[in-house]
C-alpha cells in the first residue's frame, strides 16, 4: 500500500464514519436528504462519494496543492463534482493561460522558422 | 537576440493595437450594455482562475484578491483552475455559483440583471488547447461585440463571432455568483435549491433560509421550492407554516412523497395523530419499490401509527 492508498483509505474511513449518520433519523426528509435520493441511490453511494473525496484530495496533493488546502477544497466539491473529479482530474479543463502562452507559442514558430532559414527576421545584419 | 526580441516584441504590439482600436471605435458608437463598475485583477502567469474569481465575487460585494483566492483553485501540476474548484470556492465564500444554459441570449440575460458572468474560453490554436477563464462585462447592442476582463486586459473587446469560438471550444460554459437571496436571472426554481443545497456546506443555516425564502417569492409555485421552504418552517419549529406550505405542494404534485411524509411529521407535532397516519398512509402507498426515501417513510408511519393508536380524535389541541 503505497502513501496516496493509505491517505485514501484513512480518509474514507473518516468520511464513512460522519457521512452514514446523516440520514435523517426524526421520519422528517430534509431538502438535502431529498436531493441526495434524486440523484444517487442510498449508501453505496455515500461510499463511492467518501472514496471519491480521498481520492480527490490525494490528487491535488500529487499535483503540488498544500495538503491542508487540499482537505478544504475536497470537501467543498459537491457529490457530482466529486465523483466527475476524481476520474477526470488530469483531462478537465484547467484554465491557467493568458494571451502570453499564445504570444510564447508564436515567438516558438518564428524560432523555429528562423533556424530551417525559413524566415531571417532574427539576424543581426 | 536583443534586436530579434525587440523587433517580435514590436511586432506583436503593432497587431495587437490594430485590432483593439479598430474594434474599440466600433464599441464608442454603439449604445452597448457594460457593467463599468465590475473590479479588475491583472492576472499574473497562469492565474486567470484565481484572477476572474476574485472578479465575479467582488462584484457580487466579496472582497478577496486572487493571490488569497489561488490556495482555493490553483493547480500547480495543471498550471491551471478546473471549473468544478472555481464554483465550490464562490460558495466557500458566501456565494450561490450557478452554472448557465448554454447560449449567448442566457449570458446577455445575466449582465442585464447587473451579474458579470465567468466564462471559460479556449484560446489555443493549430489544435493546442488554451483553456482560459475570462469574466464578460457587457456587450454591443447595435454590432455584435463582446466586453470581457480578460488577463491583464481591464477592457477587452472581441468581435462576437470570435468570443462565440473560443467559447464554443470550452463547450459554452458560463457562471455567475450571486447572494444568497439573489436567484441569478435565468436560473429554475430547481435549479437554485439545487445550487443552495450545494452551497450548504458553507452556507450558515439563516443564509440558507434567505435563499429558499427568496426562491419562494420568485418561483411560488414549485414544489421543490415549496418542499426546502416548509423544511425550513418545520426546522424552526413554524409548524403552521410547514403545514400549510407541504399541503400547497401536494396541491401542485400530489404524488411527491418527500413532502406527504414531512406533512404527516408536521401533524403529528400540531398534535393531529389521526390526520397524520392518514397522510403516512399514503406516502407509504406511493413509494416506489426500493425507492431511497423508503427508510424515513417507514419510521413515519410507526411513529404516526403509535401516536394514533392511543388517540381516535383527528385533531387535538396541543
Amino acid at each position: 500500500m503505497d502513501l496516496r492508498q493509505l491517505v485514501v483509505a484513512i480518509t474514507a474511513a473518516c468520511f464513512l464514519g460522519l457521512g452514514l449518520q446523516s440520514t435523517a433519523s426524526a421520519g422528517i426528509i430534509g431538502t438535502q436528504d431529498y436531493l441526495a435520493a434524486e440523484t444517487r441511490a442510498g449508501h453505496l453511494a455515500e461510499i463511492n462519494t467518501a472514496l471519491s473525496r480521498a481520492d480527490v484530495q490525494a490528487q491535488l496533493v500529487a499535483l503540488g496543492v498544500d495538503p491542508a488546502d487540499a482537505v478544504t477544497r475536497a470537501a467543498a466539491l459537491s457529490d457530482t463534482e466529486l465523483a466527475r473529479v476524481a476520474e477526470q482530474m488530469q483531462t478537465l479543463p484547467a484554465g491557467g493561460d493568458s494571451l502570453l502562452a499564445v504570444i510564447g507559442i508564436l515567438f516558438v514558430v518564428l524560432l523555429i522558422l528562423e533556424l530551417t532559414g525559413v524566415t531571417d527576421i532574427f539576424k543581426k545584419i | 537576440m536583443v534586436a530579434a526580441r525587440a523587433t517580435l516584441l514590436a511586432l506583436a504590439a503593432a497587431a495587437a493595437l490594430a485590432a483593439c482600436t479598430g474594434v474599440d471605435q466600433l464599441v464608442a458608437e454603439d449604445a452597448g450594455r457594460e457593467l463599468t463598475e465590475v473590479p479588475f485583477f491583472p492576472q499574473t502567469i497562469h492565474q486567470c482562475g484565481p484572477a476572474a474569481l476574485a472578479t465575479v465575487l467582488g462584484a457580487s460585494g466579496v472582497d478577496a484578491t486572487p493571490e488569497q483566492l489561488a490556495p482555493l483553485v490553483y493547480i500547480p501540476g495543471r498550471r491551471g483552475s478546473l471549473q468544478v474548484e472555481m464554483l465550490a470556492a464562490a460558495r466557500s465564500k458566501g456565494r450561490i455559483a450557478y452554472v448557465l444554459e448554454p447560449g449567448f441570449s442566457q449570458v446577455q440575460a445575466e449582465l442585464a440583471a447587473g451579474n458579470p458572468v465567468l466564462v471559460l474560453q479556449d484560446l489555443g490554436a493549430l489544435g493546442i488547447r488554451r483553456w482560459h477563464f475570462a469574466v464578460v462585462i457587457g456587450h454591443g447592442i447595435d454590432r455584435d461585440l463582446v466586453i470581457l476582463r480578460s488577463g491583464t486586459r481591464r477592457r477587452l473587446i472581441l468581435r462576437g463571432n470570435d468570443f462565440r469560438r473560443t467559447w464554443q471550444a470550452g463547450g459554452n460554459w458560463a457562471a455567475v455568483v450571486t447572494p444568497p437571496d439573489r436567484p441569478p436571472a435565468t436560473a429554475t426554481g430547481p435549479g437554485f435549491v439545487r445550487a443552495l443545497a450545494d452551497a450548504g456546506r458553507s452556507l450558515p443555516g439563516p443564509a440558507l433560509e434567505a435563499g429558499h425564502a427568496a426562491a419562494l417569492a420568485r418561483w411560488p409555485a414549485d414544489p421543490l421550492v415549496l418542499l426546502a421552504n416548509g423544511n425550513d418552517a418545520y426546522a424552526n419549529g413554524r409548524t403552521a407554516d410547514a403545514i400549510r406550505l407541504y399541503r400547497q405542494l401536494l396541491s401542485i404534485d400530489p404524488g411527491n412523497v418527500a413532502g406527504r411524509n414531512n406533512l404527516a411529521n408536521a401533524l403529528l407535532d400540531a398534535g393531529c395523530p389521526q390526520a397524520a397516519l392518514a397522510e403516512a398512509r399514503q406516502a407509504a402507498a406511493q413509494l416506489a419499490p426500493g425507492a431511497a426515501l423508503e427508510a424515513p417513510v417507514r419510521d413515519t408511519l410507526a411513529k404516526a401509527a403509535a401516536a394514533a393508536g392511543g388517540d381516535e380524535s383527528l385533531c387535538r389541541p396541543k
